[in-house]
């Protein structure tokens, strides 16, 4: 362990090897620094010691008894022996115990072959049991939920996993409940376990007690093909190992990565790779013809798209459009550009499908201003509609780090987060005062609330302040001047500004091209010119405009008005299935090549399958098609593609971070005029209630849909509403209720919740079967929304 | 018998009342310290003159635990622990309940000379008449002005509030007491830190017995000399076999002998006396010859045993040697946290072999597994509970081997 | 099992509860406390009341109901009306608590650690109750009986309507 300069040292003597290391180290990492390794069960480096499991006893020299080394500072003079024979006996005492009341079910264990139990039994176990009395006894396994389950005789009571939900996500998933040697790991009365990160808990286990429900029994390790890559669910860029046996993605694990995840992952990206293996994944390419998709050659649905391409350039430039990003690497992104600027000629490209025109997300560039380590070292994080446990869980474990450290936490929602435990200024307000509340905390000592006045002086205090701006506020009514605000804000605090806005690679999409310039439209106006008129092809890539619209009756008339649509898609999306072709392509973890996170750093992703049927990748299809538009494109990962990428982004380098430029707010007049919220106060009158949809990251989406743990995680759609709304309006928890807006309606389950406020309904994105999106009309950022139960039918026939 | 000092304030009637207690010269000590005629260091110099060291068990001087409470933190607490659950053990609710103003003095007198301001009683839940009493004093001391905002007119604050267990052994553990305090399970700490640097809250915490915090006053009042010339004094809880069962104040450095024979009457008629435990069911026991080693910290630590808590748990050649030892592992067993491997695990394995071997299916290999597996606790738990486990079972292995082969003979008789 | 949403507890519990929260730093350390005052209001602690606890304190449920299973006072099962708790440690045993403790079973007709059928007493062995002077030593409720022989268990109990 390299002593930093200045700091103090101490040196001592392990195993006779003289070792130097900085003070406060332990005995147990100054062994592992010299390559001396002590057996551990409760003790993991991203926690403080605990001392419990005692495996790691050591000899110290005039100490009378043996030491636990993970709990034992290191001490100048000090002479540690950690393996004669009185450290032996203790080991093996230790180990006994240990085993006394564990099942050694190894042989059909998961665990079995990444077991330190296992292992260390190996290597320091005494080789025989004499324990012969009856061993503890428990119903086994529990499932705690969809993806988790628990198997209590196995566990040793190490306290990683509970500690892990203390100290590393501060949700206090698991807990031990009774004491002594009736101890038990569980949740409260065995309920689901209500985490983000328990897979967190399964790769931490040191034994078989917390096993995955999704991977039970489908594998061994070493059966495994370990391929590393990067998560590219929400945007954060987590890197990841993609177990790999029979072509087939068996179970993500966390990859350390310092810089991203550290070695965490959320439980979407853990159980969030089923879809690749999805038995409906599309093979082959369709046509519509006579209004139905069939199946066909990938050189007749080439021909056509080529054909069409070419039809329309011949009537001019600019009547292709290109929607979609997310679900592209940033080489496929490049080269998708390049094709539709340069071959077909048309600066008509977006990636922000689910940006709503009224709003602030198409004002300013996606992305942290900072990378994600320095987040971590915030004394002051403002989140601002940003639910970050929803769309960015990883963020919030450095975020959690910052708390603890004793950052100030602010928080200016429509929804009450998970976390707010940790919250120290909360401002929970309906949605369509959002703004106005940021207008306020921006104002500082001049704002009437004293509640606001206090938050904003804790955020003035600060030295190390980031604000970060989500979608729930960039989409909020008064988007554009709550982003003013929050600039100003930003700018008083010297802090940073973040637009922590983006899923997928739509960063990487953002600085490839996939984004309006020379007069090129954004995805609104794409939709209004194809709705128009003014556009002869639509064309789709790496997303779902037909869900994620959040006006569907846009998408609907784009759909409408355009001659030909064309979508690259994995399954027949509500998109594809509107489509005139739909091209079968790969998805990302069939694929070479690298993503951007939201800070802007390059990741390397791997093609750890190979794509089913016919499936080609974005860009591969790109290049069939420059070629049948007469230009050779170089594609994929070639060093030609990549030479001209750095020349277009000159920082473009796997692994390092390119900055995304600093927020700059335009304080001049929008494009549009900002609309009011809805035009519809009869039905607000009548109701009482407001609409805020919400972001959710167990969704059942065109992926998400396709993960078996997701899918149960997600649960049944539904909406929030304010206990007292509901008593008022006759609404029980748990009962079905039909949601309408002066737009559409749509039936869903609600479910009473004082996360949302009196006056505001609050409805999770991502269940594609629930068209939430038709409940909103563009340019009305709000709507008054009705709430009626829908009582089952009466016993003896209907009313 | 002979004169007490500490003992005679919870023998004397009428020591719950506030007023009483002041007419006995009650609250004259805590009154001169808020008002400066002695400052803090004096106070500490004295304590630290009278030997005074911490009666819950550990004996660490207590002047030194004052001393080392950073006098310049922000916030500091004074702690005490009246959650008595060693086994034999029952000097500290004798005072609670007898004079329970004593201890609010004691307490006084710590809060004002570590600059706390607020103070927490840890009492055992059990303990019933004990906190009515205690209530119903402090709302007396408060009334009076004497716990408050201002103490005795003073500027110095010291609120007193009362917190009571739940029902846990372990938290009579000082770091555990404090997790347990904070709303959590009663877990022990690791420690360094230890709560003189960062206890309740992470902040400086003076954690201090009740026992100890009742010899306060008196120190204060008689002078160290003059305290020191009664032995230094200690309460012993005196129980088991004897015909006198009860708390006894009596010099450190009594003899067993002098303890059982003469302050607790001796045994009960035509018994002999076969063993005791000279500091709680947690020290090691002590057999008929060493019935004159002296009752002093040292002297039992030179014998392998403690003064703990002192309290003297005698068993005549009536109890079944097993059968104590059996039940004594069987409260750790229970007691047990539950947080590290040995104690958990150990506690269980022992108390099982001992449920067989007093079933009448003991084993003759069963004695050396016993041994074995107390050797496998001894020096690898996280903290002194499970450690209290292997001294006295090997002691009786040692010293009452024929005990325990008349119940495996039994077995082998049986056929079992 | 879901746990109900509905409060478990009364307003003035809800009440005492935020009263003892104000005695602390860390409002956790009113959880002890708190579980005390649902525990008298309910009679033990179901679910329920466990959540009603985490909602008042706003702390985790997973939390105080690992709390609450750690400390012997707790009672996450419904008990009798009156607990009976009899010392079997060194010092009862050593002053005939056996003796006690089987007459106790015989007249209650239930094992240790259960309820009579009248749902009238528990009854539970426990650890040293601090009082070995008096060994053998029963607490019924609040009320410490010294000196137990086996024939007063009856006259005891029958104070406990």
């Amino acid at each position: 362990m390299a002593a930093e300069p200045g700091a103090r040292t101490v040196t001592l003597t392990i195993d006779g090897r003289r070792v130097t290391v900085p003070e406060g180290t332990t005995v147990y990492q100054a062994a592992r620094a010299v390559g001396v390794e002590i057996p551990i069960f409760c003790y993991h480096d991203r926690m403080p010691p605990l001392g419990a499991c005692r495996m790691c006893l050591v000899k110290v020299e005039k100490m009378p008894k043996l030491q636990a080394s993970c709990t034992l500072p290191a001490a100048d003079g000090m002479v540690v022996d950690t393996h004669g024979p009185e450290v032996r006996a203790g080991q093996e005492a230790i180990l006994e115990f240990l085993l006394i009341n564990h099942p050694l079910d190894c042989p059909i264990c998961d665990k079995g072959g990444e077991c330190p139990l296992q292992d260390q039994t190996f290597r320091w176990g005494p080789g025989r049991s004499r324990f012969t009395e009856p061993k503890r006894d428990f119903a086994k396994p529990v499932s705690l939920g969809p993806v988790l389950a628990l198997d209590r005789e196995r566990c040793i009571l190490c306290w990683r996993c509970v500690r892990f939900g203390e100290i590393i996500a501060g949700d206090d998933a698991l807990k031990g409940f009774q004491r002594g040697f009736a101890s038990e790991i569980n949740t409260a009365f065995t309920q689901p376990v209500a985490s983000k990160f328990i897979g967190n808990t399964i790769a931490i286990c040191p034994v078989g007690a917390l096993t995955s429900r999704p991977y039970r029994f489908r594998a061994r390790p070493w059966d495994n093909r370990p391929v590393p890559s990067t998560c590219t669910h929400c945007g954060l860029g987590c890197a990841v190992w993609l177990d790999v046996r029979d072509n087939q993605i068996l179970r993500t694990r966390a990859r350390e990565e310092p810089a991203v995840n550290d070695i965490w992952l959320c439980d979407r990206g853990f159980f969030g790779h089923d879809y690749v293996s999805a038995k409906d994944r599309l093979t082959t390419p369709l046509v519509r013809r006579h209004g139905r998709l069939e199946e066909t050659s990938w050189g007749e649905a080439l021909d056509l798209v080529a054909a069409h391409l070419r039809a329309s350039m011949a009537r001019g430039p600019g009547r292709v459009a290109f929607l979609g990003g997310a679900r592209l690497s940033n080489e496929e992104a490049w080269v998708a550009s390049r094709f539709f600027r340069q071959v077909v000629g048309t600066p008509h490209l977006d990636h922000r499908v689910d940006a709503s025109p009224v709003g602030a997300s198409l004002r300013v560039p996606w992305g942290l201003r900072a990378p994600i380590e320095e987040i971590g070292r915030a004394d002051v994080l403002v989140l601002i509609g940003c639910d970050v446990t929803e769309e960015y869980p990883v963020l919030w474990l450095r975020m959690k780090q910052a708390v603890d450290r004793g950052a100030t936490l602010v928080v200016v929602h429509a929804k009450r987060l998970e976390i707010h435990r940790f919250v120290r200024h909360e401002h929970l307000v309906r949605h369509d005062r959002l703004a106005a509340t940021v207008e306020d905390l921006a104002r500082g000592a001049e704002a009437a609330d004293p509640a606001v006045v206090r938050t904003a002086a804790s955020i003035a205090a600060g030295a190390r302040v980031h604000i970060l701006v989500g979608r729930g506020a960039l989409d909020a009514p008064g988007g554009p001047a709550l982003l003013r605000a929050a600039a100003r804000l930003a700018a008083r605090a010297k802090g940073t500004l973040h637009i922590a806005r983006g899923k997928g690679n739509e960063i990487g999409a953002q600085r490839f091209g996939l984004i309006p310039s020379d007069g090129g439209w954004n995805a609104p106006e794409i939709l209004e010119a194809a709705a128009g008129g003014r556009l002869d092809v639509l064309y789709v890539a790496g997303g779902d405009p037909a869900t994620a619209v959040t006006d569907r009756a846009a998408w609907e008339a784009a759909r409408r008005g355009v001659g030909f649509l064309v979508v690259h898609e994995a399954f027949l999306s509500s998109t594809a299935r509107s489509a005139d072709v739909v091209l079968p392509a790969l998805v990302l973890p069939e694929k070479p090549g690298t993503v951007t996170n939201l800070e802007g750093r390059t990741l390397p992703l791997a093609a750890a399958v190979v794509g089913p049927g016919q499936a080609r990748s974005d860009d591969a299809i790109f290049a069939s098609l420059a070629a049948a538009l007469g230009v050779t494109f170089s594609y994929g990962t070639s060093e030609e593609l990549l030479e001209e990428m750095r020349a277009a982004v000159p920082d473009f380098c796997p692994g390092a971070v390119s900055p995304i430029p600093p927020v700059s707010v335009p304080a001049g007049a929008a494009r549009r005029p900002e609309a009011l919220p809805d035009e519809d106060p009869g039905r607000a009158e009548a109701s009482g209630l407001w609409l805020a949809l919400t972001e959710q990251l167990f969704s059942q989406g065109v992926m998400t849909g396709r993960c078996r743990g997701i899918t149960d995680l997600a649960g049944a759609p539904h909406c929030l509403i304010h206990p007292s709304d509901a008593a008022r309006l006759g609404v029980r928890d748990r009962s079905l209720v039909e949601l309408a807006t002066a737009h559409g309606a749509v039936v869903l389950q609600a479910r009473t919740s004082d996360v949302t406020v009196p006056g505001q309904v609050l409805v999770p994105r991502g269940y594609d079967a629930v068209p939430v999106h038709a409940l909103v009309r563009w340019p009305h950022p709000a709507a008054a929304v009705s709430v009626r139960p829908i009582l089952p039918a009466a016993a003896g026939g209907a009313p | 018998m002979r004169e007490s000092i500490i003992l005679k304030w919870a023998r004397t009637p009428g020591m719950e009342h506030l007023e009483e207690y002041r007419r006995a010269g009650g609250y004259e000590a805590a009154r001169r310290v808020a008002v400066g005629a002695w400052t803090p260091d004096q106070v500490i110099e004295l304590l630290i003159a009278s030997g005074l060291r911490g009666k819950g068990g550990a004996g660490f001087p207590t002047g030194q635990k004052w001393k080392f409470i950073p006098r310049q933190a922000p916030t500091t607490y004074v702690v005490v622990n009246a959650d008595e659950g060693e086994p034999g053990t029952f000097k500290d609710r004798t005072l609670l309940e007898g004079c329970p103003h004593l201890l609010i003095e004691g307490i006084l007198i710590a809060a004002m000379t570590v600059g706390a301001t607020k103070a927490y009683i840890y009492l055992r839940r059990e303990f019933h008449r004990a906190r009515r009493v205690l209530e119903a004093a402090l709302a007396q001391a408060r009334a009076a002005g004497v716990v408050g905002e201002r103490v005795f007119g003073t500027g110095q604050a010291v609120e007193i509030v009362v917190h009571t267990g739940a029902g846990a052994y372990i938290a009579g553990e000082e770091s555990a007491l404090l997790e347990s305090l904070e709303g959590r399970r009663a877990l022990p700490r690791l420690r360094p830190p230890f709560p003189a640097q960062a206890g309740l809250y992470g902040q400086p915490t003076l954690v201090n017995n009740v026992e100890t915090l009742c010899h306060v006053p008196v120190i204060l009042t008689l002078g160290p000399e003059r305290y020191r010339s009664y032995g230094p004094p200690a309460l012993f809880s005196v129980s088991g076999c004897v015909v006198r069962p009860g708390v006894y104040e009596a010099p450190l450095g009594v003899t067993l002998r002098a303890l059982v024979f003469d302050y607790a009457g001796g045994l009960r008629p035509g018994r002999r006396f076969v063993a005791a435990f000279p500091g709680g069911s947690s020290s090691m026991l002590l057999t008929a010859d060493q019935l004159d080693v002296p009752m002093d910290y040292d002297s039992l630590r030179q014998v392998g045993s403690m003064l703990g808590s002192a309290a003297v748990i005698v068993l005549d050649d009536a109890a079944d040697l097993v059968e104590v030892i059996a039940r004594a592992v069987e409260f750790y067993r229970d007691e047990s946290c539950g947080k590290c491997t040995p104690c958990r695990e150990g506690t269980v394995w022992l108390s099982q072999i001992f449920e067989r071997i007093l079933g009448g299916r003991g084993r003759v290999e069963d004695l050396h597994l016993l041994e074995s597996i107390a050797q496998g606790m001894t020096g690898t738990c996280f903290c002194p509970l499970g450690e209290s486990v292997p001294p006295s079972l090997v002691a009786s292995l040692r010293h009452f081997r024929g005990a325990y082969e008349r119940h495996i003979a039994q077995a082998v008789v049986h056929g079992r | 099992m879901a746990v109900p949403r509905v409060h478990a507890l009364s307003e003035a519990a809800r009440a005492e509860i935020r009263r003892l929260a104000a005695r602390y730093e860390h409002r956790q350390s009113a959880l002890l406390p708190a579980l005390f005052v649902a525990q008298e209001e309910v009679g033990y602690l179901p679910p329920a009341a466990l959540a009603a606890v985490a909602e008042t304190l706003d702390l985790p449920l997973s939390e105080v109901t690992s709390v609450a299973s750690f400390y012997h006072l707790f009672h996450l099962e419904p008990i009798g009306r009156h607990l009976v708790q009899v010392c079997t440690n060194l010092s009862c045993l050593l002053n005939g608590c056996r003796q006690v403790v089987r007459r106790l079973e015989e007249h209650l007709g239930v094992a240790a650690g259960q309820t009579t059928a009248d749902g009238r007493f528990t009854w539970r062995v426990v650890e040293c109750l601090a009082a070995c002077e008096e060994a053998p030593v029963l607490l019924v409720d609040e009320d410490r009986w010294p000196r137990v022989a086996p024939d007063d268990v009856e006259g005891i109990l029958a104070r406990y309507p």
